[in-house]
């Protein structure tokens, strides 16, 4: 008996020839280019792939959590410079879900469905760990904000049709100052600076935005002012479980990139080395422990909104768990692994440990959930 | 026992590092973006008698000893690993040629590798499962004349430069048991150099498949030990080269995160400030220190003529598990700024994985370690 659903199991089926057609071949050239690849969009724009996780009153697909898990997997598997695209497009609309109003909704999602995509803008050159510190402002006027900021390393910045930005409605509240706004493409005063070039997922797009007296309308407020940090950390305990079935992808990737290597090369009576075979085993039992922790997470994900440490722990285990099994991977392939997609993969990896929080925020995350429950026991004095 | 290196020793370590911020950091990054072999810095290194460093007086060599070879290395390493790699490869090549080379060979080859006039590639590796095995190895056959050569090296480096091989095969009258080796000049007909491969890092080396298309060498070009002492011993001071490479780049990674974290501010102070980083910073250190130890320890050996293959091996085996983590962990200090290309730390991340390979299974150091445990 499978653990999916025929449904499910058709999907993921879809996604992957998808994958096989318009992400596997083209993967290599546009990572050694670090082009966008613009293509893929018009190519994902009839299946709304991009939608997948919005409503079906506001055309998406609603798929359920698992169902984005297994798409999102076969994506990473194919390129995680592109799974990244459609990941982080997610991560700017998520939030819309939760916290949306229906009209924010219709007009966030409405570009989604229609081919755009999304991003969301928190991180800056002073707030990265600590996104507490963000400088950006924005500051009503009549029915208008007036933003004003830079916003670095966002995912799709110079590609998105809609974005989730993060700026302090007051500067002297802190963390209770920040709020969130919907942010559209082509606002005056709104640009795209820098384009990053990274050490892997070089096809997604990285870049600073900025904001110069960028003015849109009060009602693209999303929650109330203040809400800002509450909207950001949920974005997070959304976007963290996706992250770690991208790293099972991959991993999956590299062990199959492996194993394609080994058997053309250990025919007839020839096997590999023990030592390998056991290096093989030990990353295919860590991709299996990671996906069945990140499903577990959407699973979560899909029926509370207290998952936060469960989130955090998918992150942990699966970013984790794609650096060193892409790590070992290259050295177990020796040559081979240093120049063949054996080699993306690792690259691709280290990201992993680092976006929608890096895994020492998530060892926090964790560490403080740990110690909260365990005062409150302490209290109630069990 | 004596861990210092020797006046002599510090002298020419610190030649090595004024030589690599004047040559090798003002062409890094750009050699990383072309991938151009740097012509000029390895002429430079000549000049520098970097290349004769290993080599005895008698073979036109400095005889600086091992040791100095590989403090060299490192120090080489902490600004560019692509041409530390260069520099090794060939070195492995003079090495055996003049270990196990004829008269003729020796004198035809050692003075212009020591000028950096002709670049030499040590090419082993193969594809087959196992050495001497699979449609692709090197066989030699012995003819009246010499001996005619068949077969594919894979993955060599310094190929496409290099002036002369040095070639591993399997003896076709007694496959796959008897291993020899040869010196094969690149210009011996039917020696055919494949397409350039792209690596991750290293871009400065070139790496490329060499084929040996009916390639007949005289009986001048055969080394005179058994293959497997030319190969199991050249390969165990490659070994600890390499790892000279990835401690140097290791070093270099570490030193650059953390004086990143202490002038990154988050959270109203330096992040260098927060224990978990300051451990993640401890435990490269600490490995990077441990694995420099083991180095230096069995480069004395080979400089006091003992038995070093055991050791070599287990820094070695040491590396393969910790080598590239020192980098994956650096970059983590960095966040988000250890990712990006404009900074250095991806180029280290990318050429240190290059210092750490393993090719098993003809290249797995496990067996060594363990067959010499009581």
């Amino acid at each position: 008996m499978s653990l999916y659903t025929a449904e499910q199991l058709e999907i993921k089926k879809a996604a992957r020839t998808f994958v096989a057609k318009y992400v596997i071949p083209q993967a290599a050239e546009y990572d050694r280019t670090g082009e966008f690849p613009s293509y893929l969009l018009e190519a994902a724009k009839e299946s709304k792939v991009f939608a997948m996780a919005i409503p079906k009153e506001y055309g998406g697909l609603e798929y359920d959590g698992i169902t984005q898990a297994l798409v999102l997997e076969e994506w990473a598997y194919g390129c995680q410079g592109m799974g990244t695209t459609l990941g982080a497009s997610m991560l700017g609309t998520d939030p819309l879900l939760v916290v949306g109003t229906p009209e924010q909704k219709k007009m966030y999602f409405g570009s989604i469905v229609n081919g755009g995509i999304a991003a969301f803008g928190l991180t800056e050159p002073g707030a990265g760990s600590d996104a507490g510190a963000v400088k950006t402002t924005a500051v009503r006027s009549g029915n208008e904000y007036i933003l004003n900021g830079t916003k670095c390393f966002i995912t799709n910045g110079g590609y998105a049709s809609v974005y989730l930005i993060v700026a302090s409605t007051d500067r002297s509240q802190g963390l209770k100052g920040l709020s969130a706004f919907i942010v559209e493409k082509g606002t005056p005063g709104f640009t795209v600076g820098t384009v990053e070039h990274k050490l892997g997922i070089r096809s997604s797009n990285t870049v600073e935005l900025h904001l110069k007296d960028a003015r849109i309308p009060a009602s693209n407020l999303v929650g109330a002012e203040g809400d800002g940090m509450k909207i950001a950390m949920l974005t997070l305990d959304m976007a963290r479980p996706p992250v770690a079935c991208a790293a099972v992808g991959m991993a999956r990737r590299a062990i199959d990139e492996c194993l394609k290597q080994l058997t053309e090369r250990f025919t007839g009576k020839y096997l590999p080395p023990q030592t390998v075979q056991f290096k093989l085993a030990e990353m295919h039992a860590q991709v299996e422990a990671a996906r069945q922790m990140a499903h577990h997470a959407m699973r979560l994900r899909d029926t509370t909104t207290s998952y936060a440490m469960e989130s955090a722990i998918s992150k942990l285990v699966g970013g984790d768990m794609v650096m060193s099994v892409t790590t070992q991977a290259v050295s177990l392939m020796g040559s081979y692994g240093y120049t063949s997609v054996i080699e993306k993969l690792m690259r691709d990896a280290k990201i992993m440990q680092i976006y929608e929080g890096t895994n020492q925020v998530q060892r926090l995350v964790i560490a403080r959930g740990l110690l909260t429950q365990a005062a409150k026991r302490m209290q109630k004095g069990a | 026992m004596n861990f210092k290196l020797t006046e002599e020793q510090q002298l020419i370590e610190q030649s090595a590092r004024e030589f690599a911020k004047e040559y090798l950091e003002p062409i890094v990054v750009s050699m990383d973006e072309t991938r151009e072999y740097p012509r000029e810095a390895v002429k430079a290194m000549a000049h520098h008698d970097f290349l004769g460093l290993h080599l005895s007086a008698e073979s036109g060599g400095v005889e600086a000893g091992f040791v100095t070879y590989i403090a060299v290395v490192e120090a080489l390493s902490r600004s560019c690993g692509s041409v530390a790699s260069i520099m090794n490869n060939h070195a492995m090549a003079s090495y055996a040629i003049q270990n196990w080379g004829s008269e003729a060979v020796k004198k035809q080859y050692l003075p212009s590798m020591i000028k950096g006039e002709v670049l030499g590639a040590f090419a082993i590796y193969e594809q087959g499962p196992a050495p001497g095995i699979g449609p692709k190895a090197v066989v030699s056959t012995k003819t009246d004349a010499g001996y005619v050569l068949n077969g594919t090296k894979a993955y060599a480096r310094n190929a496409g430069e290099a002036g002369v091989y040095v070639v591993t095969a399997v003896a076709e009258a007694d496959r796959p048991k008897t291993a020899v080796a040869f010196v094969v000049d690149a210009k011996t007909a039917g020696v055919k150099v494949g397409e350039r491969i792209a690596t991750m890092g290293l871009r400065g080396c070139p790496v490329a498949h060499v084929v040996f298309d009916n390639v007949v060498v005289p009986e001048s070009a055969l080394l005179g030990a058994g293959g497997v002492q030319i190969i199991n011993r050249t390969l165990a001071l490659g070994a600890l080269a390499e790892a000279a490479q990835t401690v140097g780049i290791g070093q270099a990674g570490i030193d650059h995160a953390a004086s990143y974290a202490k002038q990154r501010v988050q959270f109203g102070m330096p992040v260098f400030n927060f224990p978990a980083v300051q451990a993640l910073l401890s435990d490269s250190n600490t490995d990077c220190h441990v694995a420099r130890m083991a180095l230096y320890h069995a480069a004395q050996l080979v400089d006091d003529g003992e038995p070093f293959e055991v050791e070599s091996a287990m820094v070695k085996s040491f590396l393969a598990r910790f080598g590239a983590k020192l980098l994956v962990d650096s970059c983590q200090v960095e966040g988000g700024m250890g990712f990006v290309e404009n900074m250095p730390l991806p180029r280290l991340f990318r050429d240190i994985t290059g210092t750490t390979l393993v090719d098993a299974p003809s290249d797995t150091p496990e067996r060594a370690i363990a067959m010499s445990i009581a």
